[in-house]
């Protein structure tokens, strides 16, 4: 009887199995064609206007993916999704521009300009102070988050930490605007990293420009990657919020400080959002109090994307919702205000075909 | 049980009686009055209401209109020894906020007008309950042109709206600029999509073609792939509707998606100081439509005591500045015409007529004539369009 039954199931699970991937086929091919039409037949973009567009979605991309991180480091330790790390990253962004602030205040004279500032003096030291201190504030925000907002939640049912977290993410909101008034404002970059200077890549008979400000951004993002892989593959620190990840109870039986890991990887994801903070801010220059929200929920979606608790699938998952969000419109020959209803289309259509993301493995019960 | 219902009986004639004492010393014009009237006690102020968003993302606007129409109210002496007050109420530029803050402005008996409100959605939600509480209303910013053609007695307005702009604009794009390829964009929002496509339909009617329309989400900091899709189809100009945020990206943006040399064409949402100051060098050449007032000694005296009393520069936070202060200037003569001091010390402003009084300014305020028509239309200077030079919006002679 029993084993009726299952039999039974397994062929309805089948069958709807088969019409669900016939019906992935058939919209891919349609949507290869529709990409063909566009490219090929129609014919409106030069290979200039490609790389252009390709060159904003890494861009972009590199910072979706940073912030991404986050939200898959935490998840991947507490189950919980973080939702106030776009504000971390608003806050971040702040400090960057604080630091450039001063550091145009602050005069250093020199042989051949008498009124030259710190900022243009030394481009270098500023840029990387401003990160530093981008990256300090992010990690205190995100550290004391924890402590103040999820920690005396750790044992409650699932949802509370989450209506916790968004609470956070309005709380920090106001309270920027509060302290930093609702106005825009502009990182005021060094000279020679100023926004629209870069390369001119000669493509056919036009130039793309490859912008100093962008190429800054993505490789930084590279490098903190990279960073951050080695640290949690290769350290003690790593292997101990890989076991927590694992098992808290058993990592604690094991010697391991499961709330200082925790605290500590509130600290890396900051430090990762401040970076993406401060980079946004010298790479667009505009921002205000409501910065992360934005970026937040579009890495929130690169991190499922990729499938979340998995740290390469966030930096992919970042990277393709970057390149999808410039390309596909164009590709589709679509309006550009449709690029958000792209990507989360394909986000859904992922999530038909791969509920656990694109590098997401499926959880075990006992982890759930 | 009878003794109860003889005290019932008083206390209502008690309570019908004390509401009819002060009528008895009300002026004539209050009963004769559709609306009635306004009532302010001795010490009170008499308060011009405004909904406005004030907090969040469109909040400069807010800020930046009550804070001009509150240097036009603290300017006034008063009148009679009522001084006058501003209640500034948020709306955050919604529709259902809008009514509530009606709602609320129509109970108060001191309000006698509104300044507003600021976005038209919120306007639109207001309107029908201010014209049954009979409060008049004058918005130097809400654009929409159906607005003016509800036959709405209370409204009025020192915005000219999208549907003259969008055919200056064209005019000026096709006949001065020469431009015959114009690309159009807009952020997707009722005002920046009407402007554009009103631009787009006059240019077409002119004789041009427009080659490319794009809309961008608002509110974000990247648009060069969006820009890039226009530029590969060649556009001379490329109008935009949209407010200064996503205008300013865009035009730090334009070289990178190969847009050098053509013409960033704004609407009044994208002039400002802002734009000039985020945009920098890559501002030079755009053109954008204001209010803002070519110089006059009246308009330095309202810059300096802006900057006075704010500690910023008249125009920093939005365009609206000049209009605001115009806009509190004329309520203020208005309701100066109509109101009476009671035989009891107290104001009274008859409703009816201050709507009335409004509909019938004609007054020379910073930003030109004010003066209504049948409509409510009161801008009859109409758009002045600006260029950026050296980084300073400066009139722009075709």
């Amino acid at each position: 009887m029993s084993e009726q039954k299952t039999t039974r199931e397994q062929s309805s699970l089948n069958v709807s199995k088969l019409i669900r991937w016939i019906a992935g086929i058939l919209l891919l091919a349609l949507v290869g064609w529709r990409v063909y039409q566009t490219a090929f037949i129609e014919g409106g973009y030069g290979p200039d206007t490609w790389m252009r567009f390709i060159i904003a979605g890494l861009v972009i991309g590199g910072m979706y993916s940073l912030i991404a991180i986050g939200y898959t480091l935490v998840y991947g330790i507490l189950f919980m999704i973080n939702f106030a790390h776009g504000e971390v990253m608003m806050l971040g962004a702040f400090g960057g521009y604080f630091m450039f602030e001063l550091f145009a205040f602050i005069k250093a004279p020199t042989a051949s300009d008498p009124n030259m500032n710190f900022l243009n003096a030394y481009p270098l030291v500023s840029v990387l102070l401003a990160f530093i201190v981008g990256a300090v504030i992010s990690a205190t925000a995100g550290f004391l988050l924890e402590r103040i907002a999820y920690r005396p939640l750790r044992k409650a049912p699932r949802l509370v930490p989450l209506i916790s977290a968004i609470g956070a993410s309005i709380f920090l909101q106001n309270a920027a605007q509060l302290l930093f008034g609702p106005q825009r404002r502009q990182y005021i970059n060094p000279d020679v990293l100023w926004r629209g200077t870069g390369w001119s890549i000669p493509v056919g008979d036009t130039t793309v420009l490859l912008t100093y400000t962008g190429t800054l951004s993505l490789v930084l993002s590279a490098l903190l990657m990279i960073g951050l892989f080695y640290i949690v593959q290769k350290t003690k620190l790593g292997r101990s919020m890989r076991a927590v990840a694992e098992n808290k109870q058993a990592a604690a039986l094991m010697g391991i400080d499961v709330d200082a890991v925790i605290g500590k990887t509130f600290i890396i994801s900051g430090i990762l959002a401040g970076s993406a903070g401060v980079m946004w801010g010298i790479h667009n220059g505009l921002f205000n109090h409501y910065v992360g929200f934005l970026p937040g929920i579009k890495a929130f979606t690169a991190a499922v994307l990729g499938g979340i608790g998995n740290i390469p699938g966030a930096m992919m998952g970042g990277m393709l919702l970057g390149i999808l969000e410039s390309v596909g419109p164009a590709a589709l020959g679509l309006d550009f205000q449709l690029k958000d209803v792209i990507a989360f289309s394909i986000l859904i259509l992922v999530l038909i075909f791969r509920p656990s993301g694109l590098l997401g493995e499926a959880l075990s019960e006992e982890k759930v | 049980m009878k003794i109860r219902h003889l005290l019932f009986v008083v206390i209502v004639f008690a309570l019908a009686l004390s509401a009819c004492a002060p009528k008895a010393s009300a002026p004539e014009a209050c009963e004769t009055d559709a609306f009635g009237c306004a009532v302010i006690p001795e010490g009170d102020t008499i308060k011009i209401g405004m909904g406005a968003p004030m907090l969040g993302d469109y909040g400069m606007f807010g800020i930046d209109i009550s804070q001009g129409v509150e240097v036009a109210l603290t300017q006034d002496d008063g009148f009679e020894g009522w001084s006058y007050e501003l209640i500034a109420e948020d709306t955050g530029g919604a529709p259902e906020a809008g009514a509530a803050v009606a709602n609320k402005m129509v109970t108060d008996p001191t309000v006698v007008a509104i300044a507003g409100h600021i976005f038209s959605g919120s306007t639109a939600a207001a309107m029908p309950i201010y014209e049954k509480a009979g409060f008049p209303m004058m918005s130097p910013s809400a654009t929409l042109p159906e607005l003016t053609e509800k036959g709405s007695a209370v409204f009025n307005r020192l915005a000219f709206t999208d549907a003259t702009q969008a055919k200056f604009a064209a005019q000026l794009l096709f006949e001065s600029l020469g431009v015959t390829k114009l690309g159009v964009m807009h952020d997707g929002t009722s005002y920046g999509q009407g402007l554009a496509d009103g631009v787009a339909g006059f240019f077409t009617e002119l004789g041009g073609e427009v080659v490319a329309s794009e809309a961008i989400t608002p509110g974000e900091v990247d648009y060069i792939a969006p820009l890039s899709s226009i530029a590969a189809k060649g556009p001379e100009a490329i109008y935009y509707g949209g407010y200064a945020a996503e205008a300013i990206v865009m035009a730090n943006q334009w070289e990178q998606a190969g847009l050098a040399g053509v013409t960033l064409f704004g609407c009044d949402g994208t002039y400002g100081v802002e734009f000039t100051d985020k945009a920098g060098p890559n501002a030079e050449g755009s053109i954008a439509v204001s209010l803002v007032p070519p110089a006059s000694p009246e308009k330095d005296a309202f810059d300096e005591a802006y900057r006075t009393a704010y500690g910023m520069e008249a125009g920093e936070l939005s365009a609206f500045s000049w209009s605001a202060y115009d806009t509190g200037a004329v309520l203020i003569a208005a309701i100066e015409k109509v109101a009476i001091v009671g035989d009891d010390g107290s104001l009274y402003v008859p409703r009816g007529a201050v709507v009335d009084a409004v509909r019938n300014t004609d007054y020379e305020g910073l930003t030109g004539l004010v003066k209504c028509d049948d409509t409510g239309e009161c801008n009859a200077s109409g758009p002045t369009f600006y260029i950026v030079e050296n980084g300073e919006w400066v009139p722009y002679i075709p």
